[in-house]
């Protein structure tokens, strides 16, 4: 067991902190202390910054733009970037880079990622994805959105729904059936969708802190080539869980390094309000720094593991749902330290973020607010707690499986 | 960068899992606990002398084999996992682990030196008696105070609780020093040094015996020179480590229980694990066992390194694995229905042991609040 890093890991950390200094102003906290327009701003800069240095899609070849970094250098990156607060990428990059990107390198045909990759990185394609339905959650395979051959073209019917960042996209993956008589996984493709037609309809859902994070997306006759399949028609179950399957095996070890930021706000709150004294806060302040370090501990296995190259496995359902029930009790004990001032949210908030808000976040009470509002929604998406229990039942423990209902 | 098991040491775990299954099943557990000893003295004399278990931690100067903290712990939670009744966590976790820690610098001559070699060779145990009659809690500080009269030092009072405290070949025995009232010392006491009065008292857990300790002016040797309690705290911080992995190996083990009977039982024509009420709560198991085996590992890890960070990580190891281990053993229980709740089945062997680990080092709520205390919080 050691936890030093090779020399040569150390040396590409100072080239990121050095490319961090010169490129944030003097006591930069993190892009959570910019007010949410300046932060959107700064963000837009700091990617083209990233991408000048080919440093946004690390993992990819450099063929195709990507940085072709070693594993450990992915790791130094992410850790460095968690440390100084800031962004690796913009929101949508979440699903062009790490989703459909990914996706791509692995099933991709040569003319796709010749196409599409370098269109993500320079911003000209813009990703979203299209995979819950209104009546597809949990049992995502029960999906219903209709693709048909017709002349060379996909022709899609249906509605996807939590659909993050649509607003901004050109561009959606959608799961579609494709062979409606096959069973249910099988006979589904995964399609790469143009989203500026007028087949495609995106109307905003307003979420419970009243925000327009999300949406719903119509597909009437919709149409896109007949190439833009990923992977073999009606294969498109096993891609999808391949893209599911992609650890965030480079960030294994940032959880932990943004949620230590989070507690250190939180202990900071709790002396504000002068409730650090009061032994029952002191214990749940305590619980969440051995949870912060047993994330810490389990990100550096997790980081073994990238790194030898193995699979994650059931672990990652245990990592979803350690970080998200952990989130739900902190963000809790910051209102019952908050007290009466969660009554009446007051100064900045959260600037939207959908878990842990980027450091430098103001210690107010809005944004602690707006953070444990959001913290219901980190044990839903990404697959709810019941579904990651049912993976960890069924995979890790070998439990028998619900048996279906025959109808 | 690796934070795993070399193969070497996961090899040398599948030994010792080999070695439980096979000489120590749940079975032998019950027999070894009715004993006078309250352990298998023959299981005792292979796991000492043909395996070399108590000399882990011994430097091999003085006849061990000079492993680190990770192979202690390792084996603590493979013993804990079978609820195997030796003389393993008392002899290293409490007798071991202070005797090195109170070596002035380097390990030579001297009294620590005698007994590390005593035990590394298989022929001698060990324990601490730390607590007091109506101590707040068990870690609290102790008030026995140890007397120096004419160059003898002597100790009087009552210990109870003592781990093996009937059976140990030496006592370690915590007290107020002779010098100073706020310093305090590891005292070492022979077994059968006249003046000490063991009695073997009944016990929650059936495969952890206990003695409470008489002392009447029991001669002792100071190991050490004396220190503050903090100081004492970071000795104990090392004991609570192999504490902490023993309860990861126990909550794997009544996790095992609940998954394996969820999977036969069968009731409303299916397994039962194939309800989510069943099936989610062996999950929850499944994620405290990955969190308190991490919490577990990383304390070993600073233990081995000397690092200061193990003063917050022993209470983060301790309070994570107790917690889990005393929530899997209740449901254990519970996922079993009636056959659990009888004397027969294996289940409240793993319940009382869990529910007794939970207090011996401090409970999760004093861990937890011991942790502020160290974070400045």
């Amino acid at each position: 067991m050691d936890l030093t890093y090779p020399a040569t890991a150390e040396e590409f950390r100072q080239r990121v902190q050095s490319l961090i200094a010169e490129n944030v102003p003097p006591g930069f906290t993190g892009t959570g202390a910019l007010e949410r327009a300046e932060r959107d701003k700064f963000a837009r800069r700091w990617r083209r910054t990233l991408a000048e240095h080919n440093l946004l899609a690390v993992s990819w070849p450099a063929e195709y733009g990507g940085g072709g970094l070693s594993p450990i250098e992915q790791v130094v990156l992410s850790e460095e970037l968690a440390r100084a607060g800031l962004p690796h990428g913009s929101e949508s990059d979440m699903f062009g880079i790490q989703l459909i990107g990914n996706t791509l390198t692995v099933w991709g045909t040569e003319e796709q990622k010749q196409h599409f990759l370098p269109r993500i990185l320079s911003g000209e394609d813009v990703w979203c994805q299209g995979y819950s339905e209104p009546e597809a959650g949990s049992d995502l395979a029960s999906l219903r959105t209709r693709a048909v051959l017709h002349d060379g073209e996909w022709v899609i019917n249906g509605s996807k729904i939590w659909t993050s960042a649509a607003q901004f996209a050109n561009w959606i993956f959608v799961l579609c059936r494709t062979d409606p008589d096959a069973a249910k996984h099988k006979g589904i493709s995964l399609l790469l969708v143009p989203m500026d037609q007028p087949g495609i309809e995106v109307r905003p859902i307003v979420n419970m802190l009243g925000e327009a994070i999300f949406n719903e997306v119509f597909f009437t006759d919709a149409r896109t080539s007949a190439a833009n399949v990923v992977g073999p028609v009606n294969n498109g179950w096993t891609v999808a869980m391949t893209l599911l399957g992609f650890e965030r095996g480079a960030s294994a070890t940032t959880d932990a390094i943004r949620f230590e930021a989070g507690l250190e706000r939180l202990f900071a709150l709790a002396r504000e309000h002068d409730r650090h004294r009061d032994p029952h806060i002191r214990e749940q302040l305590a619980w969440c720094h051995g949870r912060v370090e047993v994330m810490r501990s389990r990100g550096y296995q997790a980081l073994t593991r990238f790194l030898r190259g193995d699979n994650p496995g059931a672990e990652a359902a245990i990592t979803k749902i350690m970080w998200s029930e952990y989130f739900q009790r902190e963000t809790e004990l910051a209102m019952e330290i908050l007290g009466p001032e969660a009554l009446t949210p007051d100064g900045r908030g959260a600037n939207g973020a959908i878990a842990m808000p980027d450091p430098g976040t103001a210690n107010t009470s809005r944004a602690w607010v707006e953070s444990a509002l959001t913290a219901r929604s980190a044990t839903i998406y990404a697959g709810s707690s019941q579904v990651q229990r049912n993976i960890i039942g069924e995979q890790l423990l070998g439990l028998p499986k619900e048996p279906r209902v025959t109808r | 960068m690796d934070f795993a098991l070399s193969t070497e040491q996961e090899d040398f775990r599948v030994a010792i899992r080999r070695f439980v299954d096979e000489r120590s099943p749940l079975s032998a557990v019950r027999e070894a606990v009715q004993t006078d000893a309250g352990h298998d003295t023959g299981l005792w004399s292979r796991m000492s002398q043909d395996l070399g278990l108590p000399g882990l931690l011994i430097p091999e100067k003085v006849g061990g084999s000079g492993a680190t903290m990770v192979d202690a712990a390792m084996v603590a939670e493979e013993l804990g996992r079978g609820l195997v009744p030796s003389p393993y966590f008392a002899t290293v976790a409490l007798g071991v682990v202070p005797l090195l820690a109170t070596v002035p610098s380097g390990i030579g001559a001297g009294v620590q030196a005698d007994v590390l070699t005593e035990v590394a060779a298989g022929g001698c145990t060990l324990t601490t008696a730390m607590t007091e009659p109506r101590a707040a809690n068990s870690l609290a500080p102790v008030s026995l105070r140890a007397t120096a009269t004419g160059g003898r030092t002597t100790l009087t009072g009552r210990k109870i609780q003592v781990i093996d405290g009937h059976t140990a070949d030496k006592v370690i025995v915590v007290a107020v020093s002779a010098e100073a009232e706020s310093r305090y010392g590891f005292y070492l006491v022979d077994g059968d040094a006249e003046g000490l009065t063991r009695t073997k008292v009944e016990t929650l857990d059936l495969t952890r015996p206990m003695a409470h300790l008489e002392l009447d002016g029991v001669p002792t040797t100071r190991l050490g020179e004396p220190m503050s309690w903090s100081e004492v705290e970071r000795v104990l911080d090392r004991s609570a480590t192999l504490l902490a992995a023993e309860m990861v190996g126990g909550l794997e083990g009544a996790m095992t229980l609940a998954v394996e009977y969820a999977k036969v039982r069968h009731q409303f024509e299916r397994p039962i694990g194939s309800f989510q009420a069943i099936k989610h709560r062996c999950a929850e198991m499944a994620v405290e066992l990955d969190a308190a085996r991490a919490a577990s590992l990383h304390a070993a890890y600073l233990a081995s390194t000397d690092d200061p960070g193990l003063a917050t990580a022993a209470p983060v190891a301790l309070a994570t694995a107790a917690a889990g281990f005393a929530f899997a053993a209740s449901w254990d229980i519970q996922i079993h229905g009636g056959i659990g709740f009888t004397w027969e089945h294996d289940a409240h062997l793993y319940y009382r042991r869990a529910k007794a680990d939970e207090v011996l080092f401090g409970s999760p709520r004093q861990n937890w609040l011991a942790l502020a205390d160290r974070l400045g919080i």
